[in-house]
């Protein structure tokens, strides 16, 4: 086991986290790499519509959001899921990479960016940062 | 067809494929057809969208899916299990999603549409002619045929 976050790792509950992507391949992948973090705990929802309810009900503290989905694709999920939780953290992870893309998916809320194919080293410093950002936010606070 | 264009998609290919599977990674030939080649057993299909538009198929053997699914995966795949057929529909949308990266990047909008993983027995039939860039890219796993048709609305 991997730890994600010396905070994280040490505290009573696991950190939870909502994989969203259309594909099963995907999903098994993040699952894998999650499941190597210590203390963290992960579901999954395959489309826009099924993260948006997800969401609702688990309030993971960290989202692993895809793009190109059928249906209600990526960018427009996270918009609506950062509209009615402002503190969502959402990480987006697609091989559709360009500027104006990028650009799109953070205005809608994302916190950062992960360019598919994504390695576990790469997903853990998303997270960790993800998650130092908002405890430094909150300290500033 | 804007041929620019379509040879980033062999380029994205080739470096995904790299990326993914291993170093070994060669394009052995790329030429234009008067249609795509079907030839393959297994098939990805993604469609294109935007100011260019058109479809760009990935086809292999079975051997070859199985062998890419199960460097995927990290485990030997058999036979094709809906999970085989997601890695190989992945692996074509991470190729073509580069590919529409770069080509955003540098001006002119492309979109595209999930990925259709099909088997031989239930590809499409290509009755109409569409001009394809055709490339053949070798793995250590065998040979990968890429067939790119795109169009520009301008």
């Amino acid at each position: 086991m991997q730890s994600l976050s010396g905070e994280m790792a040490a505290a009573e509950h696991p950190l939870t986290c909502l994989i969203v992507d259309d594909s099963s391949f995907m999903r098994f992948c993040l699952r894998r790499m999650m499941d190597s973090f210590d203390n963290v705990v992960a579901s999954e929802a395959a489309n826009g519509n099924e993260a948006i309810s997800e969401y609702e009900r688990l309030k993971p503290d960290i989202v692993l959001m895809d793009i190109v989905m059928p249906g209600l694709e990526g960018v427009e999920t996270v918009r609506r899921i950062c509209e009615s939780d402002p503190s969502a953290r959402v990480i987006m992870i697609s091989s559709v990479s360009y500027k104006e893309k990028v650009e799109e998916a953070l205005a809608a809320g994302a916190k950062c960016f992960i360019r598919k194919p994504v390695t576990t080293d790469e997903l853990r410093s998303a997270i960790q940062e993800v998650l130092d950002f908002d405890s430094q936010d909150k300290a500033g606070h | 067809m804007r041929l620019d264009l379509v040879k980033l998609f062999v380029i994205s290919t080739s470096e995904t494929l790299e990326e993914l599977v291993g170093p070994s990674i060669e394009i052995e030939s790329m030429r234009m057809q008067a249609s795509p080649d079907t030839s393959g057993d297994v098939m990805a299909i993604i469609s294109l969208t935007g100011d260019a538009y058109g479809k760009v198929m990935i086809e292999m053997n079975l051997g070859t899916a199985l062998g890419l699914a199960g460097r995927l995966l990290g485990e030997d795949s058999r036979e094709l299990t809906p999970l085989v057929r997601s890695s190989i529909a992945e692996l074509g949308s991470m190729a073509i999603g580069r590919a529409i990266s770069f080509i955003n990047d540098s001006g002119t909008r492309v979109g595209m549409r999930p990925p259709v993983v099909m088997t031989k027995a239930g590809a499409p039939g290509y009755e109409d002619r569409f001009e394809t860039l055709v490339a053949t890219i070798k793995t250590v796993y065998g040979e990968i045929g890429l067939n790119v048709t795109l169009q520009s609305l301008a």
